[in-house]
């Protein structure tokens, strides 16, 4: 998904705690709203409704989790 | 206000059936052709929705001499061909009209997208004298819009050519970003980024010119404006910020200030023009920096929280300021602030910044 909404093939394989902001992945401001779009989509999780400060998207791992809390709510 | 209008080809744009009509190709209906100049020149952008090959739109093109912002061609419904619309260009259903002459397509159109504004072609040649038509402030900028939108469009695909990461397509598109201080010319384009920007816009209400005279006037604030450009067209001012509480200790006049700790940002915007090209991460980069520099120990961003502005709040968060969980007060404000200790988020070297 994440691949997919940046247009960059080689993070298919990026480690769950690689951080998204920054360094790591440089998600911005388009592709993190695309990826949030997807996530509601595809596992009915609207992360920035319930998630102020977005801090779920830090790495792939934290968001995975948040949306796998919610889904269990 | 309408942002867009979404044509029809056959039967509206052309005079008969591009695909009927053999060598012989039908010519641009003349009314409509100058309604479509019209609307251009007040910062309407035009699109198109036809069930023809692409060579069509292109035809089109040619023919009226049109930019057109956004073109869809195929056999799906129109209404799927208008939500992409909206989504590309990112404005609203309720910003756009479409024009068919066709009564099942305007009915498809007006069940699937309540919001949009439908019109047939005889509606669509008295539009340019409604007010959803008329807007209040016409631009520079705007009176642009249409052939900007073209450039985004040759500068999109070519990014989806681009196999490196976002920073190098910037910077072998020779981006190049100017954070400078708002002047009185600016003012006009201020209100009317603050009344047209929604996914990256903080306040969420608009300004007036009265208004940014007064911060212009004001040594407590700072106006500083934000323009972008790069190998494919110049996009001008697309966006800026108001600071308060550092003091201006810059300006001409300075006393000596009272050290300030706090620098608040009651307002940043940003064209989604700008949207997926470093501009919004770029500023709040400048504004962290240039809060430090004045001694602030702290930045607060106040920022509404709703579902539209989404972009506005991840680029907050990327620059590392965060609201107290449930800090959501009545207004639907939040204030978002990071420690200006630390790393601060880094300039671009395609910034050119005080």
């Amino acid at each position: 998904m994440l691949a997919q909404v940046t247009g960059r093939a080689e993070l298919l394989g990026v480690p769950a705690d690689t951080p998204l902001f920054g360094a790591g992945v440089g998600l911005d401001s388009l592709a993190g709203t695309l990826l949030l779009r997807q996530v509601q989509r595809r596992y009915g999780v609207d992360v920035a409704a319930e998630d102020l400060n977005l801090d779920s998207l830090d790495t792939l791992g934290t968001l995975a989790a948040f949306i796998a809390a919610r889904r269990d709510a | 206000m309408i942002k867009c209008v979404v044509w029809d080809i056959d039967n509206t744009l052309l005079t008969g059936v591009y695909l009927e009509s053999g060598a012989d190709l039908p010519g641009a209906d003349p009314g409509l052709t100058g309604v479509l100049r019209e609307l251009s020149g007040r910062g309407i952008l035009s699109a198109l929705a036809s069930r023809n090959p692409p060579a069509a739109a292109d035809y089109v093109q040619q023919l009226t001499g049109a930019d057109f912002a956004a073109v869809e061609c195929g056999w799906g419904s129109k209404a799927d061909a208008i939500a992409r619309i909206a989504a590309e260009l990112g404005v609203a259903t309720d910003a756009i009209a479409f024009v068919d002459d066709d009564m099942l397509e305007r009915a498809e159109v007006a069940a699937a997208l309540p919001d949009v504004l439908v019109l047939t072609p005889e509606e669509a040649a008295e539009a340019p004298g409604w007010p959803e038509f008329s807007p209040a402030v016409i631009t520079a900028e705007a009176r642009r819009r249409s052939q900007l939108y073209a450039e985004r469009r040759r500068r999109q695909a070519a990014a989806n050519e681009f196999g490196g990461s976002r920073d190098d397509f910037l910077r072998q598109a020779g981006t190049q970003l100017t954070i400078a201080p708002a002047v009185r010319a600016d003012l006009p384009r201020l209100q009317e980024l603050s009344v047209r920007t929604h996914q990256l816009n903080s306040a969420g209400e608009p300004v007036t010119q009265a208004d940014l005279a007064g911060l212009l006037a004001s040594p407590e604030d700072t106006v500083v404006t934000v323009r972008l450009a790069d190998d494919f067209g110049d996009d001008g001012l697309v966006g800026a910020a108001i600071m308060t509480g550092n003091g201006a200790s810059s300006g001409p006049d300075a006393r000596v200030p009272a050290p300030v700790l706090v620098v608040t940002v009651p307002l940043i915007m940003m064209s989604c023009r700008a949207l997926g090209r470093g501009a919004l991460d770029a500023l709040l980069a400048w504004l962290c920096r240039s809060a430090a520099a004045d001694g602030a120990a702290e930045l607060r961003v106040p920022c509404l929280v709703t579902e539209r502005n989404v972009p506005m709040r991840l680029a907050l968060a990327a620059a590392g300021l965060r609201a107290e969980a449930g800090s959501v007060a009545l207004d639907g404000r939040a204030i978002f602030a990071r420690p200006l200790t630390g790393e601060l988020p880094a300039l671009p070297d395609w910034v050119t910044a005080p």
